[in-house]
């Protein structure tokens, strides 16, 4: 039983975390101002703890926790590091952010904290009702930070959509559950797999509907076409570090639950590949075009995004049993959210009092006043759009060996043609910051943990593109 | 030091100009260290000219373990080809530091990190290091186009970078491909270059890799119809840019077709080569035609650059050796004309302030020294005996009329065409009657004398006394040429026996 609690360790120390600063706020014994280095510490004890659990070699991997609830394997690991990470950056961009824009609350990094919670349950969950409580425990949260600006009527709208379709999710997600438990007689992963090997994935009608529900429930989440429609207006309306914490953590905490289950069973992901292939390739291009239409940041990232998860779903239809695939998954999840991380940190130490630079147009001229901020958000284009050294582009690069591996070359070649054409929102950032004058001077309120969060990011751009991954 | 010199070469000016873009530096600052870390990355690279023995296989080998799981090892090395490239670039650079003085500090900074990088592309001996370099050299030439460009900056940039962009992600994908073959052949991963040619390659993937390779090269050369980004890009891009995208980039392009394509798709190669060289005459011709008709002097330059592109890249679908020899002779002899020509380009707009021929006039009476060094560097440009232009030149037209008479004969007689645009060019700039825009031309001071001088004794020694230079190239592009040989065997004698069963009939 201790090796249970040691095993949670990470998600004991954000839970209390969360609870400490959800008590000190209702007591008001803390600033905002302050609440931003508590949280940091919080999610910064949490990832030490999460590494050390992963380092004392004590435990063989693929580790049961509560009787097959909770399953901790070095994928579950390495997923919760990067959500930890994503939980740390982003605490330490919203201070500057709330530093321009006054509806902060203390309780704000409690709410973070706990998404984060529900986030690090769901990479270990193993069982169909444990999923759909960190699930939950996570959208729950992440409801009341989409609609943390109550004044804002954008985010009363985004908070709304979501709230409406993450509830049908909700549905699909248990009406998936109980018809599995028809089925199968139990909610476990482990139960599924040996069932559809004993008696095949259409033996039962319930089985398949149920997997058909669970697995629509996970493409609403991460946005896959074409349950993605949300995203741009959800992205669009959530205040900027929430909306860069949506999309790294929760697609971390997704992808990670999402690969756990279809490979449950070869026969369940043979089934499920060829779905997944055309799924994957419309949410490239129908990403691709819709982030190409953008004018504001906030929605081209967020279709961009919705790339970004089709070439997640590329190395998801490639993912196999071996060791390559699983880490191809986290080293691109690991990319893409710390170039997400950054920009987002960026668009928070700059965007000013009440959001009030947004567009393409409102970021003209920037190198030629804040020259480093510029370069930093280049070099988080530049990994987002997967030009090397950086991050994103060996991000980028496993996925396609993976795919080639797997024999899927159709799908490496047209993710190759996406990231052709994601070049042009990309550049055209770039382009209005560096090519064009300025029309203001673009002053901020003075931040240390702003800037600091965004050169730290940067220098993990370099510094996680030169990591080798294990096969 | 003598061990990791190359090394040095890839990275001390990518050091430098990263160091001089975080921190404040004066305008001086920069030009004064860029001019000083390119001298000394030419004193390296003549320590390493000297110490190159020329026996046909890469030398100065570095190895270093990279990503030990997927094979990618970070190697460099040259060889008898890449040594010219390498050579060309060294040399040449410092002669920008000295020729622009008044350019902001980003101008210099990104200056020295293109040429770290293309360094890098010209040395990896590794397919994805080799990638890395291909990409972060379009880096700075992005950023000098858009930041210190003309009037058309934006478009230009945009159209340069997506073409190339796209260009190169489809090679990406073609050289995944060859490591995915690699590993499913050998049961191993790897991106050495010099085990892709074991590979055997057949199939549609095969071509589709091919194709994608050709295509990300023939962008970068440009060869006809993938130059049309280059009329915009050369004459838009600051003289510098200009430069290094004529005298440098754009060989590289042809230097990896060498290095890459020849050797690992030897009978794809073989298969659509004269396709290819007819491809590289056309693009000779037209070009050349596109140049008579430019009244910028600049695009006039960018036309020519492309045309004489076209011959460089004919020599290269030949496959033999005199072709390639000539091929690569005559990249060091374009880049050395060219470059040149590109940075007279700049110098005349600077001081004339305007880039339309009919403005200028008489320069000659006004600025000698300058009319004979412009004089000098046109004439090896259009391949007059005695100058460099020549040698490869007729290396490449004796090449070309063993491969196919008719392309032989093509490729020798559009050779006029240049002459045409060259001269006419220069007798309306130089001399005729003064215009308003050449009053009180400026000529070339000391310093800059000095500085081109060698460049000029280059183009001449190149022209009178190829012998050195051919010795050492010649080996390796023997190697080359023997990795295609045997296709280009099996092909002739398929054409052969088509012609007795035609015969019999």
């Amino acid at each position: 039983m201790t090796r249970d609690f040691f095993l949670l360790l990470p998600l004991f120390i954000v839970g209390a975390g969360a609870i400490l600063l959800m008590l000190r706020a209702a007591f008001g014994k803390l600033t905002l101002e302050a609440a931003s280095p508590v949280s940091m510490c919080v999610f910064a004890l949490a990832f030490v703890a999460q590494l050390l659990t992963g380092t004392t070699g004590h435990f063989v991997p693929y580790e049961s926790a509560f009787n097959g609830m909770l399953v901790v394997t070095d994928f579950s690991r390495v997923a919760a590091l990067i959500i930890l990470a994503c939980g740390f950056f982003t605490s330490m961009s919203s201070q500057s952010y709330f530093k321009e824009n006054s509806f902060g609350l203390v309780e704000y990094y409690s709410l973070i904290a706990f998404s984060a919670c529900g986030m690090l349950l769901l990479t270990m969950a193993q069982e169909l009702i444990t999923a759909f409580i960190s699930l939950e425990i996570m959208s729950l949260a992440i409801y009341t930070l989409v609609g943390f600006n109550r004044k804002n009527v954008g985010a009363a709208e985004a908070v709304l959509k979501y709230l409406m379709l993450g509830a049908f999710t909700g549905a699909f997600f248990t009406m998936g559950t109980a018809l599995i438990y028809g089925g199968i007689q139990s909610t476990k992963f482990a139960a599924l797999g040996t069932y559809m090997a004993t008696e095949g994935l259409f033996h039962t009608p319930a089985v398949v509907g149920g997997v058909f529900f669970i697995i629509i429930a996970f493409l609403f989440k991460v946005a896959a076409f074409p349950f993605h429609a949300w995203v741009i207006d959800v992205y669009d309306g959530a205040s900027m570090p929430v909306t860069g914490f949506m999309a790294t953590a929760l697609k971390t905490a997704i992808f990670a639950i999402f690969a756990n289950f279809i490979m449950i069973n070869p026969a369940l992901k043979n089934q499920w590949v060829p779905y997944l292939f055309y799924i994957a390739i419309l949410t490239m291009f129908g990403g691709n075009l819709i982030a190409i239409g953008q004018n504001t940041l906030k929605r081209m990232l967020a279709a961009s995004g919705v790339v970004h998860t089709g070439y997640l779903l590329i190395a998801l239809v490639a993912v196999s049993t071996d060791h390559f695939s699983g880490s191809v998954i986290l080293f691109s999840l690991a990319a893409y959210a710390v170039s997400t991380l950054g920009i987002f940190a960026a668009l928070s130490y700059l965007t000013g009092n009440g959001e009030k630079r947004t567009s393409f147009e409102d970021f003209k001229g920037l190198a030629k006043s804040r020259p480093y901020s510029a370069a930093a958000i280049t070099i988080f284009l530049l990994s987002m759009a997967g030009i090397p050294p950086t991050a994103g582009f060996m991000g980028k690069f496993y996925i396609i060996v993976s795919a080639i591996n797997a024999g899927q070359v159709t799908l490496a070649v047209l993710g190759i043609v996406s990231s052709i054409l994601s070049m042009w929102y990309y550049l055209r950032l770039i382009v209005n910051m560096y090519f064009h004058d300025a029309k203001e001077s673009f002053e901020t309120e003075k931040s240390i943990l702003g800037p600091a969060c965004m050169l730290i990011l940067a220098v993990s751009v370099f510094a996680i593109s030169f990591y080798p991954i294990a096969i | 030091m003598l061990e990791h010199i190359l090394s040095s070469m890839i990275f001390l000016p990518i050091a430098a100009g990263l160091l001089l873009l975080l921190f404040p530096v004066a305008k001086n600052g920069a030009r004064a260290v860029g001019f000083v870390v390119s001298v000394a990355v030419l004193i390296l690279g003549l320590k390493l000219y000297t110490g190159f023995n020329g026996a046909g296989g890469m030398e100065f080998v570095e190895r270093q373990t990279w990503v030990q799981s997927l094979g990618i090892n970070y190697i460099l090395g040259v060889d008898g080809i890449s040594l010219f490239v390498l050579m060309a670039g060294a040399v040449l650079f410092p002669l920008i530091y000295l020729v622009f003085s008044t350019k902001p500090k980003g101008y210099y900074a990104n200056l020295l990190i293109v040429e770290g990088a293309m360094a890098g592309a010209i040395c990896a001996g590794d397919l994805i290091l080799f990638y890395i370099f291909w990409e972060v050299m379009l880096l700075p030439i992005f950023f000098m186009i858009g930041l210190y460009g003309g009037e058309g900056k934006v478009a230009a940039t945009i159209k340069i970078t997506i073409y190339t962009i796209a260009g190169s992600l489809l090679m990406l994908a073609a050289i995944l491909y060859l490591g995915v073959s690699y590993h499913s052949q050998f049961g191993g991963w790897s991106f050495d270059i010099a085990k892709m040619g074991a590979m055997k390659l057949h199939g549609t993937g095969a071509l589709l890799a091919f194709v994608a390779f050709m295509l990300a090269f023939a962008i970068k050369i440009p060869i006809f119809p993938f130059h049309t980004w280059l009329p915009d890009a050369y004459t838009e891009a600051p003289s510098a840019a200009t430069f290094v995208l004529s005298a440098i980039m754009a060989k590289i392009g042809v230097y990896a077709v060498i290095r890459f394509v020849i050797p690992i798709f030897g009978p794809e190669f073989t298969r659509y080569a004269l396709l290819l060289a007819y491809l590289g005459v056309i693009g000779m011709i037209y070009c050349g035609l596109a140049a008579i008709a430019q009244k910028d002097f600049k695009r006039m330059l960018a036309f020519s650059s492309a045309s004489h592109m076209g011959i460089i890249a004919l020599g290269i679908f030949c496959m033999n050796i005199q072709a390639l020899t000539g091929s690569i002779y005559q990249i060091v002899a374009h880049a050395t004309s060219t470059g040149v020509l590109f940075l007279f380009a700049g110098v005349l707009e600077e001081r004339s302030h305007t880039r339309k021929i009919e403005d200028l006039g008489g320069i000659a009476s006004q600025a000698p020294v300058f009319a004979l060094f412009f004089a000098v560097a046109m004439l090896a440009s259009v391949g007059l005996p005695g100058t460099s232009g020549f040698i490869g030149e007729f290396l490449i037209i004796l090449g070309a009329i063993k491969f196919n008479v008719v392309v032989g004969i093509l490729a020798g007689t559009s050779l006029i065409i240049g002459v045409c645009y060259m001269l006419w060019m220069f007798q309306r700039v130089f001399f005729e009657k003064s215009k308003k825009a050449s009053f009180k031309f400026k000529d070339l001071s000391g310093a800059e004398v000095a500085a081109f001088l060698p460049i000029v004794v280059i183009i001449i020694v190149m022209g009178i006394y190829p012998q050195p230079f051919l010795k050492k190239i010649e080996p390796a592009a023997k190697i080359q040429i023997s990795s295609i040989s045997q296709h280009v065997q099996v092909a002739e004698t398929i054409v052969l026996d088509k012609g007795h069963k035609l015969e019999q009939k």
